[in-house]
């Protein structure tokens, strides 16, 4: 062989790094650029003000709670519905595909058309939701989903938790078929109760697919932007205002180019610096 | 699978699990339901007050109109290449990136599959802007080729972050053999990696598939002729300045997401299985 | 080798994808942009228009390219930056301000001066002045509307209300509007509003808060713009007003918050609500929503309610040539034939829209005849507009969010609004 086998990773690596650093390079410098870039040509070439007005913002702070939540919410729910649904899955089910089927078919919408579709039956008027509860005598009168300050943000993460826990269950469904019977066996034998099994076996069995999901899935929830814009818009107010629908209002209402890059630019440290024990946690296992 | 033993001691258990297993069914079909329900009626009545269940005049106008008033065919033709060529190109190279992050410890490793996850985290919105200045000037604007490989730098760290998962549970073992019989390690890769993980290749190209199936906004930003548009795109169209059309919004959705079910239902053995593979090794 | 073959697997995928989208050269092509090409009826109104335009310039293809109503400032943001925006495409006016300070509209002096002294004389002064940037017109206007009070008579009388004598004034609106919130089918639950309106934060929404305000006698800003004006005794008044309708009175259904105009429409023609604030395009839509409503026939409209002095929002629309054209005087023809006066009446008669044309709404037979139209074109000496600033946009969300935690009861009206003062001035302050 000409290459040492050592340097081969160069081949398999490297077309992708190109690809990312390719397309995506531009862009990034582009936004951090525009980051410092003062609002108005001036004399100054380079500002932070763009920052410093990021902590003066007096929604600033909402939002980025806002965001935090929301993540928080939805990747803790995905997690405890996803992981529920697959253990019910992986057990002796009847017609187990079909109902696996179900369990995915929210998946297969786009989260833009799942807010449109999800607004319209929370309507208080004339909403399916509304409707059935009422009809069923299980409430007196409408439920506001996104117009009751208490309730809106929760409604958002509702939608959230229906659009995405299909990924999760199916990761973790998989890892779980990946853990042997025979340890099962022998806890049965053992005479643990179902508890034990589940913090003792399935649990650690389950690990590496667990880091998996959560790391994917908070990097893409901070990301989430169809789903709320079209939902609510941030409103009412800014109760479900997140931060990547603050930097599109920025950017393409606001026309506040700067301004947007600037809070992107922290949304991506933030991200980079929540997801660092993942990636960590990852390579370490080798 | 869990020991059957488990179910059978309690009969308050297995009747808690099936309540469990009803109410996620409800919450996953109840929206499906509503929305061919509504993809049945006349637009009239799809905004009647108080809403029916049952169509009270059931018509399939809006699943024939989407084909023909709304040009469905070519939404469908757009997103059906853009999202399997994205899914198979971001596969293939995320199974070459992967291949090369499990087997090779080389310095700079842990900083490379950082990156790869870093760029997931750059918010598209701040990207469409300066993207969409270079696909003009190398002329892909307004080109599926253009979104492909837009989509592919979404889809490529996620596949590779997949595909090396599955690869991490191939023995190391295997590789050396091969080499030590004279294979090269291109020829590992292709003949000994690829066949064993084919089913985990699968998965990962299904979950590809819907990530590019699903974006809107650089459908919307990259393409600007009606030969271009995705079926997400058209669907949100729909949602026109005065309008919303119910019926055929309802149409689209379910119709669009055919694909994805029937790329589900074929592949799911294999997909389970790839990604269960290397039970049996551990 | 096989990597090779792949390789070559994958060049040629895309060179053949590639290869398929080159564009066919031709004659001179205009690429022409609106969101009225998502619309069934709209649609067919400019396809007939363009082939009209067609006959007449034979050398000139104009290629439409639809957008969503929703997306449009996205797309044309995003390809103007880029150099790439159509040659002709549709906005807001209050769009304008942005377009015109980041230069992605084409300054269109030059051609007006060719066509002739007075050619602008034919549209009404308020229009034109929207379409200035810096004294020169960018833009040409177009569709030109005013917001009245629609509502159905029927309901009226069934509500002991006379449907010839509709409210004038502010009080008698909010007592009309109470006395049309009722319980129609005696099972002791209100299941029908007086007044129905927009909530959430969409262009719409300033439009149908802006009457009330301007009537008040308040106004956003300052005159010259660079204060909020919201600390007024009357502007205070009209925002109170404005959210006890939801608070105190109730004659708004609810969920407000979350209402669009078409949710606001939609409960129009279901005969959920009595009175909305509307424009042209109300009756067509409405009617098209329930047809068994009759909207037609049903529906009247008045000018909107009045406090201290008479004030209306006006809807205008304008029409922008890309900078970046390599057509211009193609795409000059081509804005000229779509605003001119036979094609502005074509507008009004296929989609009930007046235009900015005083030759056309004015004096056309067929809009003065018209119930709906000839109570708009009564209003366009009310009319009155937002500020063209460029921080607008900015300044009506902030407003629209603290109008939004007074209307669900986060912060008191009085709260909210002085909030909404200070942070609006921070904007100015920049």
């Amino acid at each position: 062989m000409r290459i040492k086998d050592r340097h081969m990773w160069i081949f398999f690596v490297l077309p992708g790094v190109l690809l990312l650093i390719l397309v995506l390079g531009f862009p990034a410098i582009t936004s951090v650029l525009y980051s410092v870039k003062p609002e108005q040509a001036g004399d100054v070439s380079y500002t932070l003000s763009h920052y410093s007005n990021l902590l003066k913002d007096p929604f600033f702070k909402t939002i980025f709670w806002n965001t935090g939540i929301f993540v928080f919410l939805s990747v803790g729910t995905h997690m405890i519905l996803g992981l529920a649904v697959a253990m019910v899955l992986n057990s002796a089910l009847p017609a187990q595909p079909l109902f696996r089927l179900i369990a995915l078919l929210p998946w297969v919408i786009p989260d833009v058309v799942a807010g449109i579709i999800w607004k319209w039956m929370f309507d208080p008027i004339y909403g399916a939701i509304n409707d059935v509860l009422l009809k069923m005598g299980m409430i007196q009168s409408s439920i506001e989903w996104l117009s009751n300050p208490k309730l809106a943000l929760l409604s958002v993460v509702l939608v959230n938790l229906w659009r995405g826990f299909p990924f999760v269950m199916l990761i973790l469904l998989a890892g779980l078929q990946a853990i042997p019977k025979v340890l099962y066996e022998a806890a049965a034998i053992d005479g643990a109760s179902n508890l034990k099994t589940f913090f003792y076996i399935t649990i650690p069995g389950l690990r590496k697919m667990i880091v998996v999901a959560l790391a994917l899935d908070i990097v893409w929830e901070v990301r989430r932007f169809g789903l709320i814009q079209s939902m609510t818009q941030g409103g009412p107010g800014v109760l479900t205002e997140v931060l990547s629908t603050y930097t599109y209002k920025q950017y393409f209402q606001f026309f506040r180019f700067e301004y947007a890059s600037a809070i992107s630019v922290v949304l991506t440290v933030v991200l980079l610096l929540v997801s660092l024990p993942y990636i960590w946690m990852i390579s370490q296992e080798e | 699978m869990r020991p059957s033993t488990l179910i059978a001691k309690n009969g308050l258990y297995q009747t808690v699990i099936w309540v469990f297993l009803i109410t996620v069914c409800v919450y996953c079909l109840f929206p499906f339901v509503w929305m061919l329900s509504t993809s049945l009626k006349t637009e009239a009545e799809a905004f009647r007050i108080p809403p029916t269940w049952i169509p009270l005049q059931p018509t399939i106008d809006s699943y024939i109109g989407i084909w023909i008033r709304k040009n469905f065919g070519i939404y469908f033709f757009n997103s059906t290449v853009i999202s399997l060529a994205t899914a198979v190109l971001s596969t293939f190279f995320g199974a070459l990136a992967g291949y090369g992050f499990s087997r090779f410890l080389f310095k700079g490793r842990r900083f490379l599959i950082g990156f790869f996850l870093a760029t997931q985290m750059l918010p598209g919105v701040l990207l469409v802007g300066p993207y969409f200045k270079i696909l003009s000037r190398v002329g892909l604007y307004d080109t599926r080729s253009g979104l492909i490989i837009a989509f592919l730098t979404i889809c490529l760290p996620f596949s590779t972050w997949m595909m090396k998962g599955f690869i991490d549970k191939v023995p190391n073992e295997l590789d050396q053999s091969a080499m030590v019989d004279g294979c090269s390690r291109m020829g590992v890769f292709f003949k000994i990696i690829l066949p064993i993980v084919a089913p985990g290749m699968i998965a990962t190209i299904l979950f590809a598939f819907l990530l590019a199936w699903g974006d809107l906004l650089w459908a919307l930003c990259l393409t600007s002729s009606e030969r271009m548009i995705t079926v997400t795109l058209g669907i949100a169209r729909t949602v026109g300045e005065f309008r919303i059309i119910w019926p055929m919004l309802m149409a689209g959705s379910l119709v669009g997401g055919m694909p994805a079910i029937i790329l589900y239902v074929f592949l799911q053995r294999l997909m389970v299985q790839g990604l269960t593979a290397g039970a049996v090794k551990e | 080798m096989r990597k090779i073959v792949t390789l070559s697997i994958c060049m040629a995928v895309f060179l053949a994808l590639f290869s398929a989208n080159l564009a066919v050269a031709a004659q001179v092509t205009l690429r022409f942009s609106d969101w009225h090409l998502t619309e069934d009826v709209w649609n067919k109104s400019l396809n007939e228009g363009m082939d009209i335009f067609h006959k007449r310039h034979s050398n000139i293809k104009v290629v439409l390219e639809p957008v969503s109503y929703k997306e449009k400032e996205t797309k044309y943001t995003v390809e103007s930056a880029a150099g790439r925006a159509p040659d002709v495409f549709h906005v807001h006016a209050f769009s304008l301000p942005m377009f015109f300070s980041k230069g992605f509209a084409k300054d269109l002096t030059s051609f007006i001066e060719k066509e002739g002294p007075g050619f602008m004389d034919a549209w009404y002064p308020l229009p034109i002045d929207l379409m200035k940037s810096k004294g020169k017109i960018h833009a040409m206007p177009g569709d030109y509307m005013t917001m009245v009070l629609f509502y159905n008579t029927e309901m009226f009388k069934a509500a002991g209300l006379n449907p010839n004598n509709p409210p004038k004034t502010c009080d008698d609106f909010l007592d009309y509007a109470k006395k049309l919130t009722r319980d129609t089918d005696g099972d002791g639950k209100i299941d029908q509003w007086g007044f129905g309106t927009l909530g959430s934060k969409s262009p719409g929404f300033s439009m149908r808060f802006g009457p009330f305000l301007w009537s008040f006698g308040g106004d956003y800003l300052t005159p010259d713009m660079k204060h909020s004006a919201l600390d007024s005794p009357e502007a205070k008044e009209a925002f109170t007003f404005f959210v006890e309708l939801y608070t105190k009175h109730k004659v708004i259904p609810p969920g407000l918050t979350a209402m669009g105009a078409q949710d606001v429409r939609t409960q129009l023609a279901q005969k959920k609500v009595a009175m909305i604030m509307g424009s042209g395009w109300t009756p067509p839509i409405v009617n098209k929503i329930n047809p068994d409503l009759k909207a037609f026939e049903v529906l009247k409209c008045a000018p909107a309610p009045t406090k201290r002095k008479q004030a209306t929002a006006i809807w205008l629309s304008s029409w922008v040539m890309s900078p970046t054209t390599k057509h211009p005087n193609e795409a000059w023809e081509l804005i000229k034939f779509i605003t001119s006066k036979e094609i502005e009446l074509k507008w009004f008669v296929d989609n009930r829209v007046t235009s900015s044309r005083k030759d056309v709404s004015g004096v056309a037979p067929e809009i003065l005849n018209d119930k709906f139209a000839s109570v708009m074109a009564s209003q366009l000496p009310y009319g009155k507009v937002e500020p063209q600033i460029k921080q607008w946009p900015e300044i009506i969300d902030t407003f629209t969010t603290s109008l939004q935690e007074a209307i669900v009861g986060m912060k008191t009206p009085d709260k909210a609004l002085a909030e909404a003062h200070e942070r609006i001035n921070a904007i100015l302050a920049r």
